[in-house]
């Protein structure tokens, strides 16, 4: 899976954010590239979920610089003054270089499946709607969404809902994928399936940054997998180094506490690769 | 004492020329509402704090000023202020507007902000804009919840209309009182004119309630 040498798709440098007078980000460097997969871990409150939405600006952090696929999209130096002074524009253009899949699915509830693959295509990029839909249906097909592609979310499982909200993401032909706990808000017997599509992406050579707490699957797909805690990288390598030889206290400990659940969640990560 | 309904049988033509006002008058005020509601209500929920605040002013200005207390204003005092005439249709129309509009733009914000904040998220994550989130994602969903209250105040709508007999439009009521006036008979009048509106505004209320159950369901 690795693709030596190859471009860098996602550049964070020196992020800081802070909500109200309590700093989440302190100073966050992030290089992904191109094919690579990256997992976020990190205790709840370690600022891993606010990087992941810093990085398209659902969160503007305070200071640092953001470039996505060669283009930068955030550059605020210390004391906040914006170099980029880019349009709203100029930001949702490059911001739809990365997709993102969030952990409530947030599906738009009064359009069917295919409606809110083809919402960003059509409406976001001009594309007409005839193509939209055969890009949309084979996105759907990939999902093993065929049946589906006219019902409504409510009308769908969570499992169903969140690969929907996959090829949403996916219809966007996005550079990178951003995914925010995609199964935390799974019934466990659903898990599997959206960690089977996500496998099955990553396999495909999709650039990803994945927050997930299910360190077993971190294991399984991640080419790098970093270790955040308290808004600072504390770890950042291989998975095997990171999860099996734990060197940093905090580090230690979490993957400790975790080790149980990654045990129970193996049965599923072994049924998904079937 | 007796009732003598004949009253109401000869001078129903009148009746019902005030009954057409006041559906008149209900109907372009609702419209004119609206479109004041849409502005108003968008404003608020707008990133910019300058329009936000005029949005505010509006609302809070004319939800806490009694609608007989604007009506009365239009008429007698905004003449002078403006110093033009106005008649007596126009003030009517702008005060009754002006009012609704105010609490239709609050069903409006309350229903843009009871929208899952997910939903912009995922929107905006697409790429979307802000008009077009708006559009294709935001109002689309608002505006179901929106329809059960919006028929609610629809329907106060159409009574408060009968407040324009105070400034003389000729409206059910004002109809109804010069017909007491020569007939003498405000008994079986106001009975009649009270039971013409539950028979219209009943069925309304109904369909407003069936909205709302059908509202609760999430689609």
């Amino acid at each position: 899976m690795k693709r030596e040498g190859s471009e860098t798709v996602l550049e964070l440098d020196g992020i800081y954010k802070r909500f109200g007078d309590r700093p989440v980000l302190r100073g966050i460097d992030l290089t992904v590239k191109a094919g690579e997969v990256v997992v976020l871990i990190g205790a709840s409150g370690s600022g891993k979920t606010s990087l992941l939405r810093c990085i398209n600006l659902l969160n503007i952090p305070d200071q640092g610089r953001i470039t996505i696929a060669g283009e930068p999209i955030f550059d605020v130096e210390e004391g906040g003054r914006d170099r980029l002074k880019l349009t709203p524009r100029q930001v949702n253009r490059i911001r739809a270089k990365t997709g993102m899949v969030f952990q409530q699915f947030n599906l738009f509830p009064h359009m069917t499946a295919l409606g809110n693959v083809i919402e960003g295509p059509v409406i976001v990029q001009g594309i007409d709607r005839a193509t939209a839909e055969k890009r949309g249906s084979e996105l759907l097909d990939q999902m093993g969404l065929a049946d589906h592609r006219h019902k409504h979310p409510a009308q769908l499982s969570g499992g169903q809902q969140q690969r929907v909200a996959i090829a949403r993401a996916l219809a966007m032909n996005p550079a990178v994928m951003l995914f925010d706990e995609p199964t935390s808000a799974l019934d466990p017997e659903l898990v599997g399936e959206v960690l089977k599509a996500m496998l099955a992406l990553a396999r495909s050579g999709m650039t990803m940054v994945v927050v997930t707490h299910e360190l077993g699957f971190a294991f399984e797909i991640a080419d790098r997998v970093v270790f955040l805690d308290e808004g600072v990288v504390v770890a950042d390598g291989a998975p095997k180094d990171v999860l099996l030889k734990p060197e940093h206290p905090r580090l230690k400990a979490f993957v400790g506490r975790f080790h149980e659940t990654a045990d129970m969640l193996r049965p599923f990560l072994e049924a998904a690769q079937r | 004492m007796t009732f003598d309904f004949s009253v109401i049988t000869q001078n129903a033509p009148l009746l019902w020329q005030g009954f057409l006002i006041s559906v008149y008058y209900t109907v372009i005020t609702i419209v004119a509402g609206m479109i004041i509601g849409l502005c108003v209500g968008l404003a608020q929920l707008t990133p910019y704090r300058v329009l936000r605040w005029l949005g505010r002013i509006y609302v809070e200005f004319f939800r806490n000023i009694p609608l007989l207390v604007i009506l009365l204003w239009t008429y007698y005092a905004l003449p002078i202020f403006m110093g033009l005439n106005i008649t007596k249709g126009w003030a009517g129309f702008v005060a009754l507007s002006c009012y609704v509009g105010a609490f239709y733009a609050e069903i409006l914000r309350a229903g843009v902000q009871s929208i899952d904040p997910g939903q912009t998220d995922a929107a905006t994550a697409i790429g979307m804009s802000y008009s077009q989130r708006m559009r294709r994602i935001i109002l689309p969903q608002a505006f179901r919840r929106m329809v059960p209250p919006l028929a609610g105040q629809s329907i106060i709508q159409m009574k408060n209309t009968t407040l324009l007999s105070i400034i003389t439009v000729p409206d059910l009521l004002y109809q109804a009182s010069y017909i007491s006036s020569f007939t003498y008979r405000p008994m079986e009048i106001y009975t009649a004119i009270g039971i013409i509106y539950v028979v219209v505004l009943t069925p309304l209320t109904l369909l407003a309630r069936r909205l709302e159950k059908r509202g609760g369901l999430s689609l």
